[in-house]
């Protein structure tokens, strides 16, 4: 029976290290909580729009769902590379497309789709590497400029070559044209169409955060990206990191291409007409960090489908005449785009940068002095322990 | 070659544009020509049907197109080459010129329904203004807008810039596409009338006249942007494109500068647009896409930014290029439109190629020291 308290104070002690070890510093707390209010007004206002339409309102949250899970795939690796070589590639939408035309090809002999986009996830990761060696790492220490002009070259050249090869008319990725499964009244979940997209798009929002989070690798990119000067530095191979970036960048952009073949059709401009609404989602998070690309992939794509009911509502009541009311949904992410780049340009995940360049030195010259920051254990703790 | 009597006087400066502009025609006019001695007679379609006065139709057309792009790639220069503000936004600026020129110089077209059909939506204006007034108001629309727009985007970085730039260009063209009672949709506004209207109508005579303004109004803005560009306000626009800080430490109100360039770069798109909007006689949304913006860009990049009249020759030989590809096609009839796509890849292989090794482009930009 003496055994039991000291038992239980172990497993407090451990609880309160693992506590310790997920650093809930006070920021931390803060952003959990204020993501949990932002949760509880969504969930709220659904609630609220279901109450008042019914459950059909309920099909433009799933869609706005399954298009933030393609653009947030898709934002990530964007943001990956814009946060290692910074430059803004606008070619990213055409290397997506050359990822969905991959899978297409190998597809079209008659295997399943998950193998062609898996053959597409390494045929176009190394496309990237080949992009590197040969245009992109002959135009570093140039400006931004001048690598978003060869960007915009290369997007030319692959559409274009696309349209030359397989021709401007739009292909089905071969999968079963199954019937919807009902979730609600009038509202149905299409299972490869939309759950798969939405699997896929967890599947690598987890990807990456492991990546990033618990590799070398995925370290070494954190740190190339927040201070490549220092991270040479300190001994990281910057130069591996950035083809690696490549790779991760250019993968997930073919698996975004994918998602989208799977969820629409398969056209030569599907990956441009996506761009803009991939650089929304970037800009919105803050450029650079995935976990923004992630926060900002969610807000774009529900504020676009969920734009919908709002513009066919407005073109009813008359205020506004409109031919086709959901055509002007794609206008919705760039307004929120511009206002994010005129009011927080740093984006709404981000900080402002100077302070943030501020804060992470003052971090390193606390850990060099030997210093313990407040997350770090008292010492006193350990001392009591002994 | 012409492009050296950069330190020149004024005196001589003039009599160097004018060597620049003729050899500008003759680079203008080789393309059109080499497109019709190549190709046999006849195979032509779009405008020459019979002999010589379709000829010179077709290569006019090219020609008057030329012109307007080389205005817009002027318009970019300003904003660009001298002052380096990466505008991904050009087909937004020329777009908002030849809309707001169409809506002013055409007659009234109401809505056309036919058995409670929309044949036709009608769309905004029609006031049937002269040519001038049209494409005056256009450019004080597109300069307009262009200044509204630079007051939050010039704080941006380029790459910011860039990616805003081309959503407001994106969005006007969806815009344009979908609020169809003001812009007529699809169809867009037709029937837009020419500068002059000649009577009996002649398409060789209309063809020259509107060869005639543009080439007047090319040459007006040419001397006015290099006379611009040699004033003290064009070396701040060059010292902020060097380095910003160091104008600042000047004591330059370098916000002011850019967003001045800004405005008056978008006001010569928005004069382009005019321009294209009577040209043409129609204007459609679809003809406004990125595209065109990065057409533009070679046009700069190859003629050398930072260099008028080198962005002008960029004009005349990429739209050379493109209106090249519209003969192949009527030519090999059996492309179809792959020949476009082929363009559009050489285009894109360009701006790689021209990044990658010639950066300063045909003309470089002339050298100025301090004397």
């Amino acid at each position: 029976m003496a055994r039991a308290p000291e038992s239980r104070s172990r497993f407090t002690r451990r609880l309160a290290r693992l506590w310790e070890g997920l650093h809930p510093t006070p920021r931390f707390r803060r952003q959990v909580l204020r993501g949990l209010l932002v949760a509880g007004i969504f969930v709220a206002f659904v609630a609220i729009l279901t109450s008042l339409y019914g459950t059909v309102i309920l099909r433009y949250v799933l869609a706005g769902f399954v298009t933030s899970s393609f653009v947030i795939v898709a934002a990530i690796g964007l943001t990956v590379l814009y946060g290692i070589r910074g430059f803004a590639n606008f070619a990213y939408g055409d290397i997506m497309t050359l990822g969905a035309y991959i899978a297409l090809l190998v597809s079209l002999g008659g295997i399943s789709i998950v193998w062609g986009a898996l053959v597409a996830f390494v045929v176009v990761g190394l496309v990237g590497v080949l992009l590197e060696v040969v245009i992109f790492s002959r135009l570093e220490g140039r400006g931004p400029v001048p690598p978003i002009v060869a960007s915009v070259g290369l997007a030319l050249i692959i559409q274009n070559a696309i349209r030359v090869i397989a021709t401007t008319r739009p292909y089905l990725y071969p999968y079963p044209r199954v019937q919807d499964i009902p979730i609600a009244p009038g509202v149905g979940i299409g299972p490869y169409s939309q759950i798969a997209t939405l699997g896929v798009g967890l599947l690598f929002m987890i990807s990456a955060h492991v990546l990033l989070k618990y590799t070398n690798l995925g370290k070494a990119m954190r740190a190339t990206a927040d201070n490549l000067e220092l991270a040479k530095a300190t001994g990281i191979d910057t130069k591996r990191v950035t083809y690696a970036a490549w790779v991760v960048s250019c993968s997930f952009a073919s698996t975004a291409g994918v998602l989208i073949g799977v969820s629409a059709v398969v056209s030569p401009t599907l990956g441009f007409d996506s761009l803009l609404l991939i650089f929304a989602a970037v800009i919105v998070g803050g450029i650079g960090s995935p976990y923004g690309a992630m926060l900002g992939g969610l807000l774009v794509g529900l504020s676009q489908e969920m734009s919908v009911p709002v513009l066919l509502w407005l073109g009813s009541s008359g205020i506004l005449q409109l031919e086709h009311p959901d055509a002007i949904k794609a206008a919705v992410p760039f307004m929120i785009l511009i206002v994010v780049l005129i009011l927080r340009p740093w984006g709404i995940a981000g900080r402002r940068p100077t302070f943030a360049r501020r804060a992470f030195f003052i971090e390193r010259l606390s850990r060099v002095l030997g210093e313990r920051g407040p997350i770090a254990n008292p010492p006193t703790d350990d001392q009591g322990e002994g | 070659m012409a492009a050296t009597p950069g330190r020149s006087r004024s005196a001589q400066t003039s009599s160097a544009q004018g060597i620049a502009i003729a050899i500008i025609f003759v680079i203008a006019i080789t393309p059109a020509i080499v497109g019709q001695i190549v190709l046999p007679s006849g195979v032509i379609k779009p405008l020459s049907t019979q002999g010589l006065p379709g000829t010179l139709i077709n290569i006019g057309f090219y020609i008057s197109i030329s012109i307007i792009f080389a205005i817009l790639a002027l318009g970019f220069n300003l904003q660009w080459g001298y002052t380096g503000l990466f505008n991904a936004g050009v087909a937004g600026f020329y777009l908002i010129g030849a809309y707001v020129a169409a809506f002013a110089i055409t007659a009234p077209s109401p809505p056309i329904v036919i058995a409670n059909v929309v044949v036709y939506p009608g769309h905004l204006g029609g006031y049937s203004l002269p040519f001038v007034a049209g494409a005056i108001l256009a450019m004080i629309a597109s300069g307009g807008t262009a200044a509204v727009l630079a007051l939050p985007a010039l704080r941006l970085r380029a790459d910011y810039l860039a990616i805003a730039t081309l959503a407001f260009a994106v969005i006007l063209q969806i815009f344009a596409r979908n609020l169809t009672s003001l812009t007529g949709g699809a169809i867009g506004v037709v029937l837009i009338p020419k500068p002059i209207e000649l009577q009996p109508p002649s398409a060789f005579f209309n063809t020259m006249t509107i060869i005639g303004i543009g080439a007047a109004v090319l040459l007006f803005l040419l001397l006015l942007l290099q006379f611009i560009s040699e004033s003290p306000w064009g070396r701040v626009l060059r010292a902020v494109r060097e380095d910003e800080e160091a104008t600042m430490a000047l004591g330059k109100n370098t916000f002011r500068y850019k967003l001045q360039a800004f405005a008056l770069g978008g006001a010569v798109m928005g004069l382009a647009g005019a321009l294209y909007a009577s040209t043409v006689g129609y204007v459609q949304e679809s003809y406004f896409a990125p595209a065109v913006t990065f057409s533009v860009w070679v046009m700069v990049i190859v003629g050398g930014s930072g260099n008028n009249r080198g962005v002008i020759i960029g004009a005349f030989l990429i739209y050379g290029l493109e209106w090249f590809s519209v003969q192949m096609k009527d030519y090999f009839t059996d492309f179809g439109d792959q020949i476009f796509y082929v363009r559009l890849m050489v285009v894109g292989a360009l701006l790689i190629l021209l990044i990658l090794f010639r950066p300063e482009g045909i003309l470089r930009e002339t050298k100025r020291v301090l004397r």
